[in-house]
């Protein structure tokens, strides 16, 4: 039996019953790190030895509790985690030792869950290769000539490389279901709200969230029972009733009204991952769910009102990127002289670029037409989506338009930026998005769906992708 | 249509040769690409910044065990009476 092929619903079983140890568990994972990780480059941080202790401490334990109990879990390197080098994927935060944890890092370890490693990023989670990482690219496991998306694609080369039980990430346009959908796994944008950003690095505060990604829905949906909840450090997480996720899985979907977006057709979206969501599409109305065509109007403004919100957000956070209290320190004379130095070398481009863009859109003279404009955007686009949920259950879309590409492929930030226009809607509206594999183009490159909910309705999207997930092998070519 | 210099005055970033070239062609085409939001008629929209559900709360004002001093100088080396060093300020 291969370890690190169970899931962690089998894996915790396992360990409970005693049939295999955290130690063995642990050092599965760790083999495929050792095996394959110098070529796939998914971590940017391990430790071998306290990855291992813990696991030696955890079958000492004659109560295994928790949820998650000996699951080697990697974190992407923009969350806290106590004692560990945290970068964000850049060189500005080179050294710096996380004084706290994140409180999505305290809920995994009080279910006893094990972090294995901290895993590589786009810059600042701003990116969607992992090719803006100022450490080094990591490649996509299932075909090493591509790219593993981005912005957690760490997180996501981690998982399909089976070198982590299941990984953490953050999305704020994209970050976890794009990388998902070209790794082949799972990954889940939760509601805006649901999972505190408490020790998460902000990038755009109002868009920020963090979620897991895994091989199937049913450990999705493990993982996201133990990170939910209100946090009092997080003032914008909402007290809600603790949900079991897990009961959602096995109801019955028929009946259930699918919206399918009517502007998706504008959209220049490659062959195969049409025809996976028609195969996806058919697979649904099999199981007895209904199909409804709906409109958001105001789909291709999402991309320029993100790339207008996401920036000023960012820009005003990271002018915490100072040199003086953590991280890497410039020279200068005079005080402006040293953060000048100090922001120049410790940023890389397109953080630059990102933070002039913010800088821009909130300064003097043009708040208004760029930064409340894009703003006003996003609120119809949040009507657009509320008016759709008023006649459907959930929505159905690709995740990405095109499979994978190829490193330096992408040749302007434009042509980047649009790698995510089926992913930022649900990041400026705050709703649950779930990217589950369905089906491969002609290179053999993962094709990802995506299942949005209505807010708050993460059970609603386990629901439907378990059964879409279950149904895949038998009903689709 | 912007002023480079103003921007990075008010980022703290100082663009060198080539970067700088660059980054400015990039920045004249994402605003250039932006425009299409001229298109949204927004009249009696509200802006959205926070999304559905979420609304602010304030937390009680109890005292919380913040960093300590061993955990701050992990980061950063403290000198004196525990002060972070900064460059001149004053008398420039």
């Amino acid at each position: 039996m291969d370890i690190t092929e169970l899931t962690v619903k089998e894996t915790v079983e396992k360990i409970k019953r005693k049939e295999i140890s955290v130690k063995e568990t642990v050092q599965a994972y760790l083999k495929n790190i050792d095996e394959k990780d110098n070529n796939i480059r998914a971590f940017l941080s391990t430790n071998k030895e306290e990855t291992l202790k813990e696991a030696e401490e955890l079958d000492k334990e004659s109560e295994k509790n928790g949820h998650i109990f000996g699951i080697p879990v990697a974190i992407k390197d923009n969350i806290n985690v106590y004692g560990t080098e945290t970068t964000a994927g850049s060189k500005i935060l080179k050294g710096y030792i996380s004084p706290y944890d994140a409180t999505v890092v305290r809920k995994i370890k009080e279910e006893n869950g094990i972090i294995i490693g901290k895993t590589n990023c786009d810059e600042f989670a701003m990116g969607s290769s992992t090719e803006n990482s100022a450490y080094f690219n990591t490649k996509n496991p299932i075909n090493t000539d591509y790219v593993p998306g981005g912005s957690s694609g760490g997180s996501a080369a981690s998982v399909a490389a089976r070198e982590a039980a299941a990984a953490f990430g953050s999305d704020t346009g994209g970050s976890i279901r794009e990388p998902a959908a070209f790794c082949g796994i799972v990954g889940l944008k939760p509601t805006y709200g649901r999972v505190s950003r408490y020790g998460l690095i902000a990038f755009g505060s109002s868009l920020d969230i963090i979620g897991p990604l895994t091989k199937n829905v049913e450990d999705a949906a493990i993982l996201t029972r133990v990170i939910t909840g209100f946090d009092p450090h997080d003032e914008t997480t909402v007290a809600l009733p603790h949900e079991d996720y897990l009961n959602f899985l096995k109801k019955d979907i028929k009946g259930k009204k699918l919206g399918i977006i009517r502007e998706i057709k504008d959209f220049n979206v490659q062959k195969e991952v049409n025809l996976a969501l028609t195969n996806a599409i058919s697979n649904l109305v099999n199981q007895g769910c209904e199909v409804l065509e709906i409109s958001i109007p105001h789909l291709k403004y999402a991309l320029p009102a993100y790339y207008l919100i996401a920036p000023s957000e960012a820009s005003s956070n990271l002018s915490r990127f100072d040199g003086v209290r953590y991280g890497l320190e410039g020279n200068g004379d005079n005080l402006r002289d040293f953060y000048e130095d100090t922001r120049t070398k410790g940023f890389g481009r397109e953080v630059k670029r990102r933070i002039l863009i913010g800088t821009f859109a909130l300064s003097e003279g043009y708040f208004d037409e760029y930064y409340l404009k894009a703003s006003k955007v996003r609120q119809l686009i949040a009507m657009d989506f509320e008016k759709a949920f008023e006649n459907v259950d959930a929505l159905v879309l690709p995740t990405t338009a095109t499979t994978a590409f190829k490193f330096n492929e992408k040749k302007s930030p434009l042509e980047m930026y649009m790698s995510d226009i089926f992913t930022i809607p649900m990041n400026l509206a705050g709703v649950p998005a779930i990217s589950i594999p369905f089906g491969k183009d002609d290179k053999g490159l993962p094709i990802g769906i995506q299942i949005v909910g209505k807010w708050f309705k993460e059970g609603e999207i386990f629901n439907i992708s378990y059964a879409l997930e279950q149904s895949k092998e038998k009903d689709c070519v | 249509m912007f002023d480079i210099e103003k921007i990075e005055r008010l980022a703290a970033l100082k663009l060198q040769g080539k970067e700088k070239d660059a980054i400015i062609k990039d920045l004249e085409e994402i605003l250039n690409y932006f425009n299409i939001l001229k298109e949204v008629n927004t009249e009696n929209i509200e802006p959205l910044v926070y999304t559905k559900g979420t609304k602010l709360f304030l937390r009680r004002d109890e005292t919380e065990k913040g960093l300590s001093l061993e955990e701050t100088e992990k980061n950063r080396e403290l000198f004196g009476d525990n002060f972070f060093k900064v460059k001149k300020i004053i008398g420039e």
